[in-house]
């Protein structure tokens, strides 16, 4: 009966540590540094798309005419295969201008990355648009 | 006294499973923990990758689409205190962006000569007509990981060269030939809108059947037939470049 008793014990300790031990090597296993390559490229990626398409002031003057699907056809021909993103124009005081969306497919349950741009128009009457680009590796 | 007994017994039968559930506890605690160092890891360096280099990117691609609107503004009209005003909201703009440490966009307009306010203008050279924009910038940047002191400055030329002569059809009858070129910032640049003058009698007036010839890489001619008496024509050509930006270049047509 107490020999059972302290095979029991035994069992018990071992599996205490082992879990305990377990749990070690899975965090060791975990990077000490995260990986943000991924989303790096994906930043990179986004800022270069908005500063091609503003080299020449194009960028601008679509905003100001409200030309949203322009926008939204250049993104995707700029940006690879594979990107989503989800593109909100604000004025000055931080406010949604776009009237309609500016995305190529639902970012939800991805991985998203957030690239803010500052974009001045090359018009006779200078207006500033701020620019909240938001990008996901969808496959 | 027999119920303490049956307790510490039962309390030494449950110490194993006591000992699982601490095991348990603690693996948890040892993984949340590292999960949260990485994602917290995760945040910080993400701000410090692309926060910077896409505001400094997006600063001098900005400033120069503010003096190129600015010149166009200015040289079809406006007050010569537009750049200085645009730049005043642009600078405070990007102030304003960056909220993990200090942002600051400083600029000075070009005062020494032939520039005034960071603009010069001058339609009054034979030949040549000049609009040109000239500002310095310093973009500084400081936070906990980086300090950024960057330089740069923005200068928007658009210069309009004509030459022009004309030759006799009869009488006071004249054909008059010009050549405009235009450039920006030195380069061959194409004109979005041309109009041709010619003065006569302290009047400039558009001739009646003029075309442009437009070579596709920045040169334009024009040929046209005017009544005049005396042996010189004044030849006016009112450019605008694909920037908005307006020049008006003069020169005197001279018999050949």
């Amino acid at each position: 009966m107490f020999d059972r008793k302290g095979q029991t014990r035994i069992i018990e300790a071992f599996f205490s540590i082992a879990v305990v031990f377990s749990v070690l090597l899975i965090s060791a296993t975990l990077p000490s540094q995260p990986d943000l390559t991924g989303q790096r490229e994906l930043a990179n990626l986004g800022t270069q798309a908005l500063m091609k398409l503003d080299a020449n002031g194009t960028l601008g003057n679509l905003i100001v005419q409200e030309n949203w699907t322009v926008i939204k056809t250049s993104l995707d021909v700029l940006l690879p295969l594979g990107v989503s993103f989800n593109l909100t124009v604000y004025d000055v005081n931080m406010l949604p201008i776009n009237s309609q969306a500016i995305q190529n497919s639902n970012l939800q349950g991805h991985e998203a990355v957030s690239v803010e741009y500052v974009c001045a128009t090359q018009t006779t009457n200078t207006e500033f648009f701020v620019l909240r680009l938001q990008l996901a590796w969808t496959k | 006294m027999k119920g303490e007994k049956e307790d510490m017994k039962r309390s030494k039968q449950n110490s194993g499973q006591i000992l699982l559930i601490a095991a348990f506890i603690m693996a948890s605690l040892l993984l949340s923990a590292r999960l949260y160092i990485l994602e917290v890891g995760k945040i910080t360096a993400e701000t410090a990758s692309h926060s910077v280099s896409d505001l400094i990117l997006a600063a001098n691609v900005g400033s120069r689409h503010v003096v190129t609107g600015s010149l166009a503004n200015i040289s079809n009209g406006g007050s010569s205190s537009t750049l200085a005003s645009n730049l005043a909201r642009w600078s405070s703009l990007i102030d304003r962006q960056y909220r993990f440490g200090k942002n600051v966009l400083n600029y000075t307009l070009r005062e020494s000569s032939p520039y005034s306010y960071g603009v010069w203008i001058n339609w009054d050279i034979n030949g040549t007509g000049i609009s040109s924009a000239y500002v310095d910038f310093t973009y500084k940047l400081s936070d906990q990981e980086v300090d950024v002191d960057y330089s740069y400055f923005i200068n928007v030329t658009t210069i309009v060269l004509i030459e022009c002569s004309y030759r006799i059809v009869s009488g006071d009858t004249k054909q008059v030939n010009a050549t405009i070129k235009v450039l920006n910032e030195q380069d061959s640049a194409l004109a979005k809108q041309i109009a041709v003058h010619y003065k006569f009698s302290d009047s400039w007036l558009i001739p009646n059947d003029y075309q442009i010839t437009d070579y596709g890489n920045g040169t334009y001619v024009t040929s046209f037939t005017v009544d005049i008496p005396s042996e010189t024509v004044q030849v006016s050509a009112h450019v605008v470049d694909q920037r908005g930006v307006f020049v008006q270049a003069n020169a005197t047509a001279m018999q050949v």
